[in-house]
């Protein structure tokens, strides 16, 4: 018993509070001294950034944005959605939000809010917030929007009627909001793949959290999602997206917005800098530390098995 | 000292709260996770009050004069009944008529969750992944088929399955990871960049 | 009768519904536009569900003064402030309502959730051990889908973010398409049982 542990012995008995404070440190310092990297743009992200792009201009298609979650994944969900309605608004998409959590309303605000700060948007022409329903409504409206989106939602979030509204004048349903993108941190996205997509076919996309994200590859292949953004890195890939094509500025700076490209999207470096504003580029940066967090745990993981292994041969050598 | 400054104080502190388990079990900890229940509970009062309420029972009976609304009003407020000892099977009508939509689960969860996915997995075996994709299905399937004895050639072929879960519930794993500090990365840029400014 | 009736309605109403998936006709749709306007003016009730499970509990802690009852009381009186001060000055942007839910509770239901990062990685450290094949492959997996997601994956070289991309579309594919078609059948025969009057769970305990 009064053994004196070794080197590996000790290694394993660590207190977990160390380890607390290591990760708190890899966290902290790449926020502190911020780098500049590469973001990789995968295919189920491009999948949403086109299919939302070619809506550009187009008074009879929108798309609806289902906010599916509550302040616990803000970090993950928030900057995507964010980069999404920048896209929106940039472009002159007409895009529709909605909630069935009422933990999510002013998250849903607080994202409207802050990507229209740089545009001249207007609330029932340009953009349309429903508002919070209660989960009890949530399969009635979301088959009720297949027939009716007017009568189905009936009011938006200042209580006006949505049938009156410019924004409605050519959408009816699904025919022309034409793709549904649902951010969440559960199975509700499956909710609009089984009865939105089936039933009235319509286009579904994810914005979910990283835990979900391999769940979902089956669907993507199907076809049953149009595409699907993953955590935070989906968030950042979007962000790269919106800043490469949709905020594209020529020769002299004036706005030049572009189609996508994927040499072009592969070949670009942003830095971090060139961005003024730090809501543009929350995921980008966060991203960083990601780096750096999963360096550590994968460390971790290799310190604690060596540990573990060689413990083992001892205890093994002992015994003998 | 601005208004923002002292919201982001109250944030920051009540943060460091829940932070504070980390360390071991404490008081602070405690009054945190109880406001955060009470808080979280009160806030959907109102909400559900002006958003539903409103527009589904009050406007249509009061305003509209559907007095045909009156009848599931009662019916929702027999949910009230669900504690008591001898009237709870009252509240079973409000539940049972939103449960009737399971019938449209029926046919529509086949569809969407089965018939779908076997398409896919009958493509043409034209290249290394679709037979990748399709030797793996198959044994996991037959991996779950736990009516037969997993011995012998059988046992070989459901081993194959094991690999192939293995593999993604490592992906699965690998994403874990990520969203969770993830999670955390946005706490720490709260307290460095909004609370005390120090992100460049 | 306390529950033949309700199961009736479940049955009866299920089937319609069947019905009204197949069927595109007028007196369908009438049918959908009326149990859809009956479902709203329900919804709103569901909330004192909730409440008053809660209060149960708490105010049973704090009649009894059980050990650490001053907690309970705290729920309650934060859950009375909050629905108060949301009546007195409504819920829009910009209210004392909205301040509190900013600076309450979203920092807190965030911070619970981030705790697990800690937790993650301790136990990478303490009880992620590749004690056999099948577990080394998992870590494997894991490892290259971790260094395939962020940026120096990339950096470091192409494979790794396009090997972490194939192990998501092709083994992993695999693997969760057959979990899907466990979880889709179950889903359906669960649906299936509960239109049948098979299961009956959700109508709760008593006669």
């Amino acid at each position: 018993m009064s053994e004196k542990m070794n080197f590996f012995e000790r290694l394993q008995a660590l207190d977990r509070r160390w380890i607390y404070l290591v990760v708190l440190l890899a966290i902290m310092v790449p926020l502190v001294i911020p780098f500049n990297s590469k973001t990789y743009v995968t295919e189920p992200s491009e999948n949403v950034y086109k299919k939302i792009d070619s809506f550009t201009g187009r008074t009879d298609r929108a798309i609806l944005m289902c906010f599916s979650h509550d302040a616990s994944t803000m970090a993950e969900l928030f900057p995507m959605e964010v980069a999404i309605l920048r896209h929106c608004f940039e472009r002159k998409i007409q895009v529709l939000t909605i909630c069935f959590m009422p933990q999510a309303k002013p998250l849903m605000d607080y994202a409207i809010n802050t990507a229209k700060e740089d545009y001249n948007v207007q609330s029932g022409i340009d953009y349309l917030n429903l508002g919070y329903k209660p989960y009890g409504l949530f399969l009635p409206i979301m088959l009720g929007m297949g027939d009716d989106i007017a009568k189905a939602v009936e009011t938006d979030d200042q209580g006006r009627k949505v049938d009156n509204l410019p924004i409605m004048k050519e959408l009816s349903n699904y025919n022309e909001l034409n793709l549904v993108i649902d951010f969440a941190a559960s199975a509700a996205v499956y909710s609009w793949i089984i009865y939105a997509r089936a039933r009235f076919g319509a286009n579904v996309a994810a914005g979910i959290t990283a835990v979900m994200a391999a769940d979902n590859y089956p669907y993507l292949q199907t076809g049953q999602l149009t595409g699907m953004l993953s955590g935070l890195k989906g968030a950042a890939e979007y962000e790269k997206m919106v800043d490469v094509f949709a905020m594209h500025k020529d020769e002299y700076g004036n706005p030049d917005p572009r189609e996508f490209s994927k040499e072009v999207i592969k070949n670009t470096w942003i830095k971090m800098s060139d961005i003024k504003e730090r809501r543009y580029k929350t995921a980008r940066i966060g991203m960083n530390a990601q780096t750096v967090a999963h360096i550590m745990i994968i460390f971790f993981i290799i310190i604690g098995n060596i540990g573990y292994f060689v413990t083992r041969a001892k205890k093994k050598v002992t015994a003998e | 000292m601005t208004f923002e400054f002292i919201s982001n104080t109250v944030a920051a502190f009540l943060t460091l709260c829940i932070f504070s388990f980390l360390y071991k079990d404490n008081p602070f900890y405690k009054f945190a996770e109880s406001l955060f229940v009470g808080v979280s509970m009160g806030y959907a009062i109102p909400l559900v009050y002006e958003n539903a309420f409103i527009p589904f029972v009050y406007r249509p009976i009061f305003v509209e004069h559907n007095f045909l609304i009156i009848i599931p009003s009662i019916m929702g407020a027999l949910y009230i009944f669900r504690f008591t000892r001898n009237l709870s099977w009252l509240s079973r009508y409000p539940i049972v008529f939103g449960m009737a939509i399971v019938g449209m689960g029926v046919p529509m969860s086949m569809h969407g969750s089965v018939l779908v996915q076997m398409r896919s997995a009958m493509l043409p075996l034209d290249n290394l992944n679709t037979i990748l994709i399709f030797i793996g299905t198959v044994t996991i399937l037959m991996y779950f088929f736990f009516s037969k004895e997993h011995r012998g050639l059988y046992g070989k072929i459901t081993n194959i399955g094991v690999w192939f879960m293995m593999i993604g519930f490592g992906a699965s794993f690998g994403y874990t990871v990520m969203a969770r500090i993830s999670l955390l990365i946005g706490r720490i840029q709260f307290l460095l960049d909004d609370w005390l400014g120090i992100m460049r | 009768m306390k529950r033949q009736i309700p199961l009736i309605i479940v049955i009866g109403l299920g089937f319609v519904f069947v019905a009204h998936t197949f069927i595109p006709a007028k007196i369908s749709v009438d049918f959908y536009e009326w149990w859809q306007t009956w479902s709203k003016a329900i919804s709103p009730f569901a909330v004192v569900l909730g409440v008053m499970s809660l209060f149960m509990v708490h105010s049973t802690k704090i009649t009894r003064k059980v050990s650490n009852w001053q907690y309970s009381a705290v729920t309650l009186g934060s859950l009375a402030i909050t629905s108060l001060i949301g009546f007195v000055w409504g819920t829009q942007e910009g209210t004392p309502f909205m301040w509190l839910f900013k600076n309450i509770q979203m920092p807190m239901g965030a911070t619970m959730f981030s705790l697990l990062a800690f937790h993650i990685a301790s136990a990478a450290y303490k009880a992620f051990r590749a004690r056999s094949l099948e577990a080394t492959v998992l870590l494997l997996a894991a490892c290259i889908v971790m260094l395939g997601q962020v940026p120096l994956g990339s950096q470091i070289s192409k494979w790794i973010p396009e090997t972490s991309q194939w192990i998501l579309n092709v083994p992993n594919l695999a693997a969760k398409r057959a979990i899907a078609l466990g979880v889709g059948l179950g889903m359906t025969a669960t649906s299936l049982k509960i239109l049948l009057g098979i299961e009956r769970t959700y109508l709760g305990g008593g006669d």
